[in-house]
């Protein structure tokens, strides 16, 4: 692997089969990202977007191909491994928040750092700053039901960061936010990208949160094309 | 897994009301289940004491309700081997009214014989003498008095029931030993009552033997002597008796077994209901724990401790309503058995069937949420 590159991916392949019918969701993709890049990946729905992103974060394992994260082959990786580096260096945002709904805020956050050797007070701490940075640290014990959409996708987006992860991964994190909300949400993420140094691969279908990244791919029938679109940081 | 208890804890807040009801479900079953082990402890846990092991019962082969002739008596105590013998007839009656509160045993005896049968049993010479001296004399176990509040000198009645014989007592003898919960008085006074023909029969014979390796011998030469006599005899031990009186409604360790099996199996249904129900619904946050970095087996460990916690709660409150009533219903229990309360090895096996159901009622979610794909799981809706 190059210096530099967070992501290498060498004609990676998947497939599976839904309802007795054979399914390509990824179609011989070569693709490198390098460290430190806010990255969007774009298509239309069932284009293989999202099925990308779960192999990157090791949720899912390719049909053929290599593909390696920060330098381990994660395809080789029990599934055991797969889970700690995952908790290391990854920090994943869904479109739908999936924050647990029995905990404030402030537990959600923490919840990955349960995973660490940290004792409670400095898990708590790390938990407090992550929601800091998201310009939450005045809503720790409030319950995801008792904040906005906007809201929920920050605390999320703390959750993400707060194990320090190398790379953050976002499937739609705007998808079900309004406009002010979405805006908010893409630049903490460029934040992060540009302050902090972290590798963010995001998709999207919005052409305007694509704007806020530095490359843009296209993927169409699990294919990769080639595109650029004007980027915010230009 | 000491992190995940936070975690634990906020599940089954979660829906509070359906935890709350499985705990109480698996509280009334453990319940269910301690009440039968403390029957069980009752007939079958109780250590046969020394003085107990030297007594032997003799009574009609056919049933209890079956009488045998009192001309027995002379034959039996000519065996070898037999010390004292004892006639003792069941009275029934009722004290004052049916209520539980109420009851205790009482027996017709042949006062002379009664302190030498039963020698654990500790009365002071004077009230011994008192008691023997007068016909409508009754001695009562402490505990009886106690609980009864009754003293020495005091008038009782007892209203017959199966006999059509209202007796009127004076308790001139107090005694103090183990299941001292017994009455006794004369039996020539149920004689005078009911005329000579009751004196000609009795409910049994207790045999006092002069040493405890005479018990089989003994008590085979009794049936054998009225093997083939109009009314033949089984003679068997006191705690055998006991049991035998018990037996009487059947097979009870095959109908203890039976309900036991029958609770537990509820049980487990019930709870594996609960828990399929309570991990389908969370399928979702299972992806996204997994997603965070959370591994196979501490997601089982959390299912499995949601389980764990639900049931022992339901264990603790199970025992405990086990131990309160088993407490309130020794005495009515006390007329026929004494320790009827959860033995220690009860508690144990009450925790260890609600700690066995909870696991093993949650171990196929468990499992299943554990073995659940991520992409699965964050599919999943519902």
């Amino acid at each position: 692997m190059n210096s530099g590159i967070a992501i290498s991916m060498r004609n990676l392949c998947k497939e599976y089969t839904r309802e007795e019918f054979k399914v390509v969701a990824l179609d011989d993709i070569t693709l490198d990202i390098a460290e430190g890049e806010f990255f969007c990946l774009m298509g239309p729905s069932g284009s293989g977007k999202s099925t990308l992103l779960h192999l990157v974060a090791g949720i899912d394992r390719p049909t053929s191909g290599s593909l390696g994260v920060l330098g381990a082959d994660i395809a080789d990786m029990t599934d055991r491994e797969l889970a700690r580096w995952r908790s290391e260096n990854i920090g994943y945002v869904f479109q739908t928040f999936n924050l647990i709904p029995v905990l404030t805020a402030w537990e959600n956050v923490e919840l990955p750092l349960q995973l660490t050797h940290l004792k409670r007070p400095d898990r708590l701490e790390r938990a407090r700053t992550a929601l800091e940075i998201v310009g939450l640290g005045d809503r720790l014990d409030h319950l995801p039901k008792q904040l906005s959409g906007g809201q929920e996708q920050r605390v999320a987006i703390a959750r993400a960061l707060v194990t320090d992860p190398a790379i953050i991964l976002a499937d739609e994190p705007t998808g079900e936010l309004d406009a002010a909300s979405a805006n908010e949400v893409l630049s903490i993420l460029t934040t992060l990208n540009r302050d902090h140094g972290k590798t963010i691969i995001m998709v999207t279908h919005d052409p305007r949160a694509a704007r806020f990244a530095r490359t843009s791919r296209y993927l169409d029938k699990g294919r990769m094309m080639e595109m650029q679109t004007p980027s915010v940081m230009d | 897994m000491g992190k995940h208890l936070f975690l634990i804890w906020k599940n089954l807040r979660r829906n509070a009301r359906r935890s709350i009801l499985t705990v109480i479900s698996t509280s009334i079953s453990v319940f269910l289940i301690g009440s039968l082990l403390s029957v069980y402890g009752m007939l079958y846990g109780s250590e046969v004491r020394e003085e107990s092991a030297l007594r032997l019962v003799t009574r009609h082969k056919v049933s209890l309700t079956q009488a045998l002739p009192y001309h027995y008596r002379s034959k039996i105590a000519a065996i070898d081997g037999v010390e004292n013998l004892l006639p003792m007839n069941w009275f029934g009656g009722v004290y004052i009214d049916q209520k539980p509160e109420h009851m205790f045993p009482r027996f017709a005896v042949d006062q002379e014989e009664l302190f030498d049968i039963y020698r654990e049993y500790e009365v002071p010479a004077e009230q011994l003498e008192a008691f023997q001296r007068d016909r409508q004399g009754m001695a009562i176990g402490k505990s009886i008095a106690d609980r009864l509040g009754l003293r020495l000198g005091q008038r009782i009645t007892i209203k017959g029931d199966i006999y059509p014989f209202d007796p009127e007592f004076t308790i001139r003898a107090i005694f103090e030993g183990p299941d001292d919960f017994n009455s006794f008085f004369h039996f020539k006074y149920l004689e005078e009552g009911l005329g000579p023909e009751a004196g000609s029969h009795v409910g049994v014979f207790t045999i006092r033997l002069r040493s405890v390796e005479d018990a089989s011998s003994v008590a085979r030469a009794v049936d054998e002597m009225f093997r083939n006599a109009p009314e033949p005899t089984k003679t068997e031990t006191e705690a055998a008796f006991a049991l035998a009186f018990v037996s009487q409604i059947g097979n009870v360790k095959l109908f203890l077994l039976s309900i036991g099996t029958a609770i537990v199996f509820t049980m487990l249904m019930v709870s594996a209901n609960t828990m399929a129900m309570s991990v389908r619904e969370r399928t979702r946050e299972i992806g996204v724990l997994k997603t965070l970095g959370f591994p196979s087996g501490s997601v089982l460990g959390l299912v499995l401790g949601e389980a764990a916690v639900i049931s022992l709660l339901g264990g603790v409150l199970g025992v405990v309503l086990t131990l309160g009533v088993t407490t309130a219903m020794a005495g009515v229990m006390v007329q026929f058995f004494t320790g009827f309360t959860l033995p220690s090895w009860g508690v144990v096996a009450c925790f260890a069937v609600a700690l066995g159901v909870g696991l093993g009622s949650s171990a196929v979610p468990a499992a299943v949420a554990a073995r659940t794909r991520i992409v699965d799981a964050l599919r999943h809706t519902g």
